[in-house]
């Protein structure tokens, strides 16, 4: 019996055996495939420094810079990460989805979106996207074409920037503001008066430096609320971080074409590999935008005749996270080319970064919050840090809530101006504390 | 004939009694038998209702336990959705303070 029984059972006990290494074995497959698929984005090597700004193209390529990480240290806050690396607000959002933006873990590590696919537009003069909230400017000669790019603040959906070509007509360093009737009006509403014309200095919301374009009442200009930049936060104009506004104006001559298209997504490709950068659309644009890049995806396809990997094409869609990603390999073996992601040093201080001054029992200050809750507080100071002008903030911790605290200021004036200013811009009831000791 | 019928009867005779003495014994190691698994079915009854109670009590316990933690994660998500609603309110109030 057991010679008989013995050969027909052994050998489904090798095949069950082989069944389940078999499985095991596609298990570990899939296992080791999950982080393949996003391993360009596992930082390769740390640097100390990283560019932001400018960036030669290569011919035939549509694909700039590189993608790198930065660890988040204690008080930082994403608008302080951004204008660090030149980037808005909106990109280093996007681009790092569930992290707070006011405040941030420590430890964390945060995506710095500094790779860009050129718009869809003629490689001269000053070329804006309004989706992405950015600028490139083409420079350098044929032989060795340089951009220079910078993030923007953009026009609100209810002023929005308007698309088309257009030149610079004219420059003005120190630009004097007057105030547009639209804006004055918003502004009674809530009971401040603005003057008709406002001087260059810290009030001035133009900044240091504007370039008004050929379509009237639409400038590039600075800022003195460097933390709107990848904000939809102005009446139609372009607003850059003051460090950027000088840069830019420097460069650009008068009758430089500028093109201001609306594209939030975009297809280019580096040495040999296709990438799709997608934002989230402006309002109404994305159906009609998604089409067009559906379409050139479907006629790469053809072309090539291989199969592209339209579920990852969709997630990069879905996901909107606005940093160019591979999604097809032109010539096989491109893949090579795809550069990895950097691991960027903390700097020792972020540019622009405002620091709380020390308290001063001689100075007057604003009580702006009691509240049980750190975060919130720790929200609030930074917000109220980053005003434009910037209003000092911190919070002192109490027994069981924590204060935000506006100040020092030198007079009672001061003090008060503050508290008008929290009430308008962030609704805000500011007490004023009169100082500890008197000068 | 007669005579054989009495042998017959007369050897029947003590098979018979013999027999039924051997079914008494069986009936009272019966008996016995029937009490001890009497004693076992009513042990075997009330552990079987102390095992049951214990049951209805733990999975009272764990009903409680589960209640326990889905307030919790309720309590869990109601707190994270209001640091989100936070978070989105300040981002607003921002966003509105950026404009010139």
């Amino acid at each position: 019996m057991r010679r008989i029984v013995a050969p027909s059972l052994l050998p489904q006990w090798f095949r069950l055996i082989a069944l389940w290494l078999f499985i095991v074995a596609l298990q570990g497959c899939a296992a080791v495939k999950a982080p393949q698929e996003d391993s360009w984005l596992a930082p390769d090597h740390m640097e100390k420094e990283i560019e932001r700004n400018r960036f030669p193209v290569a011919k035939g390529d549509d694909v700039i810079g590189r993608l790198a990480v930065v660890r988040l240290e204690k008080g930082d806050t994403l608008p302080d990460i951004a204008r660090h690396f030149g980037l808005g607000l909106n990109a280093v959002s996007a681009a790092n989805p569930g992290v707070d933006v006011w405040a941030p873990e420590a430890g964390v590590r945060t995506m710095l979106p500094l790779s860009f696919i050129l718009p869809n537009a003629p490689r001269k003069g000053i070329v804006v996207n309004l989706a992405t909230m950015r600028l490139f400017q083409y420079r350098g000669d044929g032989t060795s074409p340089v951009v220079v790019t910078y993030p923007v603040g953009v026009g609100t959906r209810e002023r929005p920037t308007p698309q088309g070509p257009m030149r610079v007509e004219r420059k003005a360093a120190r630009p004097t503001w007057h105030v547009p009737a639209s804006i004055a009006a918003d502004h009674r509403k809530k009971g401040d008066i603005l003057p008709a014309a406002v001087p260059p200095g810290p009030q001035n919301p133009l900044g240091e430096y504007a370039l008004y374009l050929s379509k009237s009442g639409y400038l590039i200009h600075g800022t003195n609320k460097p933390a709107s930049i990848g904000l939809k936060a102005t009446n139609g104009c372009m607003r850059l971080y003051p460090e950027n506004i000088k840069t830019l104006f420097s460069d650009t001559p008068v009758s430089t074409p500028v093109v201001i298209v609306n594209q939030p997504y975009l297809l280019g490709q580096r040495n040999g590999v296709l990438y799709l950068e997608a934002h989230t659309p402006q309002e109404d644009s994305g159906a009609a935008e998604l089409q067009k890049i559906y379409e050139k995806l479907k006629t790469i396809e053809k072309k090539s005749a291989r199969p592209l990997d339209w579920e990852k094409i969709k997630k990069v869609q879905a996901e909107a996270r606005g940093i160019p990603v591979p999604i097809f390999e032109m010539s096989p073996g491109s893949e090579e080319g795809i550069p990895k992601l950097v691991e960027v040093e903390h700097p020792a201080k972020l540019y622009g970064k405002p620091e709380p001054p020390e308290l001063n029992m001689a100075a007057w200050y604003v009580l702006a919050a009691d509240v049980p809750d750190e975060i919130d507080a720790r929200r609030m100071a930074a917000i109220i840090n980053h005003q434009g002008p910037p209003i000092p903030a911190q919070v002192i911790p109490k027994s069981n809530s924590y204060r935000v605290i506006a100040g020092p200021f030198n007079t009672a004036g001061e003090a008060r101006e503050a508290t008008r200013r929290l009430k308008l811009d962030l609704d805000m009831d500011g007490i004023v504390i009169e100082p500890v000791r008197k000068m | 004939m007669k005579k054989s019928i009495l042998l017959v009867a007369m050897m029947f005779f003590p098979a018979i009694t013999l027999m039924s003495c051997a079914t008494t014994g069986d009936l009272e190691k019966m008996q016995a038998q029937q009490k001890l698994i009497d004693a076992k079915a009513d042990q075997a009854l009330r552990d079987a209702q102390a095992a049951k109670a214990a049951a209805d009590a733990a999975k009272l316990n764990a009903d409680a336990a589960a209640a326990r933690a889905d307030a919790a994660t309720k309590e869990a998500e109601a707190r994270e959705k209001i640091a989100d609603e936070k978070a989105k309110k300040a981002d607003a109030v921002f966003q509105r303070s950026m404009r010139k």
